[in-house]
């Protein structure tokens, strides 16, 4: 008995972490993907009418939702090798013996954004653009460079877009590398170095090899980032100019706001099944490459 | 090793250099756009000295975004404040007993359904949120954003790493000795990880500040609007009010920062932790 009591404290421990996870993570999830099966018109009611994939036939019918999906993916492939690449060539001049003193400056530098409010960043990027109050294009006109069409353009918007988001993202990525930097073997770079290796020859098989942890880490969070941008689409853009920036988590919220719920959770079914498949790809990597 | 050559160490530090104050310049432009006019900023949109500093964009926001601004920081306080206590506490109770008890059929299904829970994208979980926030009766008030703000998956992997490395032996020195589970978690195990429990708690306060979807997808009326949510709210209102936006931004951007300046050291390495490791 008194065995039993002690293991039940166990779960009075866990019973109000349960209770959120049941709450607001489960039933939400379960009731999300029960509605996409539902008539939008009934899909709040007691009694749902159920239209089985009425609404998953009726998005793939729907050419604004699969230009979104091709953005969208289109979008996460290039921010995803923009940041990591950046955040790579940096983490590599923080570590390196060039710079000594003043480290911890840059690395804070870079990874405020994080820690600050998105809104506000991306608010403060949206007027950065802005063509008449805005500090870009007069840094250009300064240079003597042709002017940036940014947010207004929609040739742009996605450029635009993204260098914001590198801005308030990056900082993490680069702090992952080097994490992973700190931990590397420097004998091996030392022995390469004797034997007649070129710094690029030593950078692309001693060094990079070494940093194959941080690359998954990054390339799983950034891929997941990316798919779900959201907010930056909502203050920046909101999803225009003419589509440019209208991605499937923006289309869906807007079909959810104008009552289309059942077509709103069809297309976040298909984006949770997209980032779930990202997810358990990489983890079985993750799991062979450490067997 | 041979000390590099003067001009490669400054080539680094010029490029260190040039992409940091990069990553600042909009701090800086924000800082000095809410105290120029609008005048001084047409006429000279770089510059960040202001040649006439002013308050006047911070008085045009006593009311912003259909709150006023101190119900907006107050709230922003209370309801960060209350859900990082609430997530602190939850999810160490919860992470220790499912780190103590791995195999128990009920916590693997429990971690798994957490897990998953995480993975779906956030800004559309938010939308049957207000659905199962409808059923509770939780709409337009405090409650329900606090709750929904109180797990999360950076605290729970922080918490389960830590707990992961605890010392057995010293768990079973305390139960030969006839201490209960409860006696050993708040005598023993809680004294231990108070560095854990500090880190976690900053981390949250930072995430938090930031949430703006939640709280407006729950709230029913601007009264419970945090301050992210009212700079948004204001941005979105017709007629601009560049420099009070500015400084609302600034209002918004200000806590965090200091909170994370005094803290660096702890949120970053935590921040890198949870995510190597999780």
């Amino acid at each position: 008995m008194p065995a039993m009591r002690r293991e039940g404290v166990f779960y009075l421990f866990a019973l109000p972490f349960a209770a959120l996870t049941i709450l607001f993570g489960l039933w939400p999830i379960l009731l999300s993907i029960q509605v996409s099966f539902t008539d939008s018109a009934t899909a709040l009611q007691p009694a749902p009418a159920w239209v089985g994939l009425a609404n998953y036939r009726a998005i793939f019918a729907d050419p604004v939702f699969l230009a979104a999906l091709v953005r969208t993916l289109a979008y996460t492939v290039l921010a995803v090798a923009a940041n990591l690449s950046f955040a790579l060539a940096f983490a590599l001049l923080l570590d390196s013996a060039l710079i000594g003193r003043g480290r911890l400056f840059f690395k804070l530098a870079v990874f405020l954004p994080v820690v600050t409010p998105d809104v506000a960043g991306y608010v403060v990027w949206r007027w950065l653009y802005d063509q008449s109050f805005g500090a870009v294009n007069a840094a250009l006109r300064l240079l003597g460079l042709p002017a940036f069409g940014g947010l207004a353009s929609p040739r742009t918007a996605m450029l635009a877009l993204l260098i914001a988001e590198l801005w308030h993202h990056a900082g993490f990525y680069v702090l992952i590398f080097l994490a992973n930097l700190a931990i590397l073997d420097r004998a091996q770079a030392e022995a390469a170095q004797i034997d007649g290796a070129t710094a690029l020859q030593r950078f692309r098989h001693v060094t990079l090899p070494q940093l194959r942890p941080a690359m998954a880490v990054n390339l799983v969070y950034a891929v997941i980032q990316f798919l779900k941008t959201f907010t930056a689409v909502v203050v920046m853009t909101k999803g225009g100019p003419a589509d440019a920036t209208n991605f499937v988590s923006f289309y869906a919220y807007q079909q959810f706001d104008s009552a289309q719920y059942g077509q709103a959770t069809a297309m976040a079914t298909v984006l949770f099944a997209i980032v779930l498949l990202v997810a358990l790809t990489a983890y079985r990597g993750a799991e062979r490459g450490r067997a | 090793m041979r000390r590099a050559p003067a001009w490669a160490r400054g080539l680094a530090y010029a490029a260190a250099t040039l992409v940091s104050l990069l990553f600042l310049y909009p701090y800086a432009w924000m800082l000095s756009s809410a105290f120029r006019s609008t005048r001084d900023i047409l006429a000279a949109p770089l510059a960040l000295w202001p040649a006439n500093a002013g308050t006047d964009a911070f008085a045009s926001i006593r009311e912003a975004g259909g709150v006023s601004l101190a119900r907006a920081i107050l709230n922003s306080l209370a309801i960060t404040g209350a859900s990082t206590l609430l997530a602190v506490a939850v999810t160490a109770l919860g992470a220790y007993a499912l780190t103590r008890r791995p195999h128990a059929p009920a916590f693997r299904l429990l971690r798994a359904g957490f897990l998953l829970s995480m993975m779906y994208p956030y800004m559309l979980l938010v939308i049957p949120v207000y659905l199962v926030m409808f059923k509770l009766g939780l709409l337009g008030g405090y409650t329900g954003i606090i709750l929904f703000l109180s797990l999360g998956p950076v605290q729970f992997f922080l918490f389960e790493q830590f707990f992961r490395t605890l010392p057995l032996e010293v768990i079973e020195a305390a139960t030969v000795d006839g201490a209960g589970e409860a006696q050993i978690l708040f005598r023993v195990i809680l004294p231990m990880a108070a560095p854990v429990v500090a880190t976690v708690a900053t981390i949250t306060f930072l995430l938090n500040w930031a949430q703006w979807f939640p709280v407006l997808v729950i709230s029913a009326t601007p009264d419970t609007y945090t301050l992210p949510v009212a700079l948004l709210a204001l941005n979105g209102e017709l007629g601009t009010n560049f420099q009070g936006i500015m400084a609302m931004a600034l209002v918004t951007t200000v806590p965090p920062a200091l909170v994370f300046l005094a803290a660096q050291r702890h949120v970053m390495g935590g921040l890198t932790e949870g995510a190597v490791k999780g």
